[in-house]
């Protein structure tokens, strides 16, 4: 009964949800297409402007760009993270746990303009230094919850698994990964949020994204290319973090 | 067919298991019993590997079990162990199936062997073959969890404290449906318990342990009635081994044909049963402790039938004030009848055992 009302206020709050989504996502999209639209907004707000609308270069390229940053460099992290957190929760890894984790940890402390730093005389301008930078900083959620999730199964089921005759593969499969899932996810879901915003100061190096109006009115002092590209980032994390809410819930069962 | 030879487990220089040997026949239910850290777990789960040996072999149906692959040797060998080991993530039916799914079963031999299973555990597939683990009672996961040990037909049963989670009422059914199951299957079962009434209740041979050596391998009566040692008795327990063999007598053994007219002059048989038309008994003339002549309407609570224990059948005679139960079979109707001297003879019969 208790798990009939549980469920019943959860799928309740599920709708809810799904209105605030869809809500969103209309908001984020027109933006990107018409943020033009709002020019005598702007115009309004900001008297002293000459300029107040961002023209160099479309919203939707500009978003476009930064969601390619974002996707790229979570890849990375997302494939390297998971494939080191399964690394060292296996027998042959198991002594590198500290090292892994202590290096993520280190990635993660860095700050990432100080990563762009190192990064640019490296590879040079633009794209490759920023995704580096993002990569590494979204390494440790990654890596930290892949390990959490795969020690959330209960040793009691891995020894049923092992005596029910499935081998290390099947094991993994089966029955480790689908139970670390929801906790897996929820490490990428912070890996990419995070990058969401972090990838603007990618702009610094001249990589394109929606950080680009932001840091060009830092520079211009221009209050209203900040807010343009400071409420796409926002929008656009909000509506990936919900996304993600939604993706770990179909994971997760029972409960 | 199992046999230990000379079994051994060394952790960090100590034998956890010390040259254990003994032979299990095939369909019969062998329990490993012992105090705490005596290595009946230990041997156990040595027999299906998940513990490497130290030393010995282990044959099984004259296979020893290192010649084979791990993973195979598994598939041949049921498992089930304390807190049940549920995959949380699928549900009843996938659960029973994982066996017969990493042997590649073609789906519809899976379904019909779920649902066959479930049957026999009583849990109708309807309406727990979609719930999940987290959905179900104690006693109804553990069922679950004996279902999928059984579910690819193995030759062996291994079962690791399968009761030891669940309250005592439960247990007692769990282990009276594990005993019909036992019966109508004829597999081979090789259970851990530190419960020596379980034991009693369920083995037809105990190995007890004690510091991982063998200290006597025997049939629970023998057990009783001539222990090894001043261990195996004090283990056994001396205060209520009357019960305890009484545990292990059925009413098949000692009931008698119903009295049906009231025979003063015969000792016991002072009573008789009034039976209906399809012959189920409805009430007992006499024979009661409180009253010799008065007539006592039959209930369920108070009959007797031919596979319950002695136990059983005088914990009901006390609680109900009568000196005898009538015995029934599976349609209601009156087969023979227990009373106090049937129960008795077992005690003068063990005494003469022990002579």
């Amino acid at each position: 009964m208790n798990g009939a009302i549980h469920g019943a206020r959860r799928l309740r709050a599920a709708s809810a949800g799904n209105g605030v989504l869809g809500v969103l996502i209309v908001l984020l999209i027109g933006l990107t297409l018409g943020m033009g639209q709002l020019e005598p907004l702007f115009r309004a707000l900001f008297p002293d402007l000459g300029n107040p609308l961002y023209a160099r270069d479309s919203f939707l390229n500009l978003m476009l760009a930064h969601i390619g940053l974002v996707l790229m460099s979570s890849l990375i992290s997302v494939t390297i993270g998971v494939a080191a957190g399964l690394f060292v929760t296996r027998p042959v890894g198991r002594e590198f746990e500290p090292m892994v984790s202590s290096l993520a940890a280190i990635g993660q402390t860095f700050p990432p303009a100080a990563v762009l730093a190192i990064a640019v005389p490296l590879a040079g301008f633009g794209f490759a230094p920023t995704i580096i930078a993002l990569s590494l900083y979204g390494l440790l959620p990654v890596i930290q919850n892949t390990i959490a999730g795969l020690g959330t199964v209960p040793r009691t089921t891995l020894e049923a698994a092992r005596g029910n005759g499935m081998n290390r593969w099947q094991i993994l499969r089966r029955v480790e990964l689908p139970l670390a899932m929801p906790v897996i996810i929820a490490g990428i879901r912070i890996s990419v949020i995070v990058n969401i915003g972090t990838a603007t100061i990618g702009s610094t190096v001249g990589a394109k994204s929606l950080g680009t109006p932001l840091i060009a009115g830092l520079v211009g002092n221009n209050l209203a290319y900040v807010i343009q590209g400071a409420l796409l980032v926002g929008l656009l994390a909000i509506v990936t973090d919900l996304l993600f809410e939604r993706l770990e819930r179909r994971y997760s069962f029972g409960g | 067919m199992i046999e230990l030879q000379g079994l051994t487990k060394t952790y960090a220089g100590t034998n956890v298991v010390d040259d254990v040997s003994l032979t299990l026949e095939t369909g019969e239910f062998g329990v490993l019993i012992g105090p705490s850290g005596c290595g009946k777990s230990t041997t156990l789960k040595m027999i299906n590997r998940l513990v490497p040996l130290s030393g010995g072999r282990i044959i099984l149906n004259g296979d020893d079990v290192t010649d084979l692959p791990a993973e195979q040797l598994r598939r041949r060998i049921g498992y089930a162990i304390q807190s049940t080991g549920l995959f949380p993530h699928w549900s009843v039916a996938q659960n029973i199936a994982t066996v017969p799914q990493l042997l590649k079963w073609p789906k519809s031999r899976i379904d019909d062997r779920v649902d066959e299973l479930m049957a026999m555990f009583h849990l109708d597939p309807a309406e727990f073959r979609h719930k999940y683990p987290h959905q179900l009672s104690g006693g109804q996961a553990q069922r679950v969890g004996v279902a999928r040990a059984l579910a690819a037909d193995p030759e062996v049963l291994l079962m690791d404290e399968p009761f030891g989670a669940v309250d005592p009422l439960t247990r007692e059914v769990l282990q009276a449906e594990l005993k019909r199951v036992h019966q109508q299957t004829g597999k081979t079962i090789v259970f851990v318990t530190h419960d020596m009434d379980e034991a009693l209740q369920l083995a037809t041979r105990i190995a007890l342990l004690n510091g991982g050596r063998l200290v006597q391998y025997d049939r629970p009566i023998e057990m009783m009635v001539k222990p090894a040692d001043d261990f195996v008795r004090e283990f056994i327990g001396q205060a209520d081994l009357g019960l305890k063999l009484l545990s292990r007598r059925w009413v098949h053994q000692y009931q008698r044909p119903p009295s049906l007219e009231h025979h003063a002059t015969l000792p016991g048989l002072d009573h008789c049963w009034q039976l209906d038309d399809a012959g189920r008994p409805v009430a007992l003339e006499g024979a009661r402790l409180d009253d010799d002549h008065g007539v006592t309407p039959v209930k369920p609570e108070w009959t007797a039938t031919p596979e319950m224990s002695l136990k059983e059948a005088l914990s009901r005679m006390v609680w109900y004030r009568v000196m005898v139960l009538p015995v029934i079979d599976d349609a209601g109707k009156l087969i023979g009848e227990i009373g106090m001297q049937g129960i008795m003879g077992i005690q003068a019969e063990a005494g003469s055992e022990v002579s």
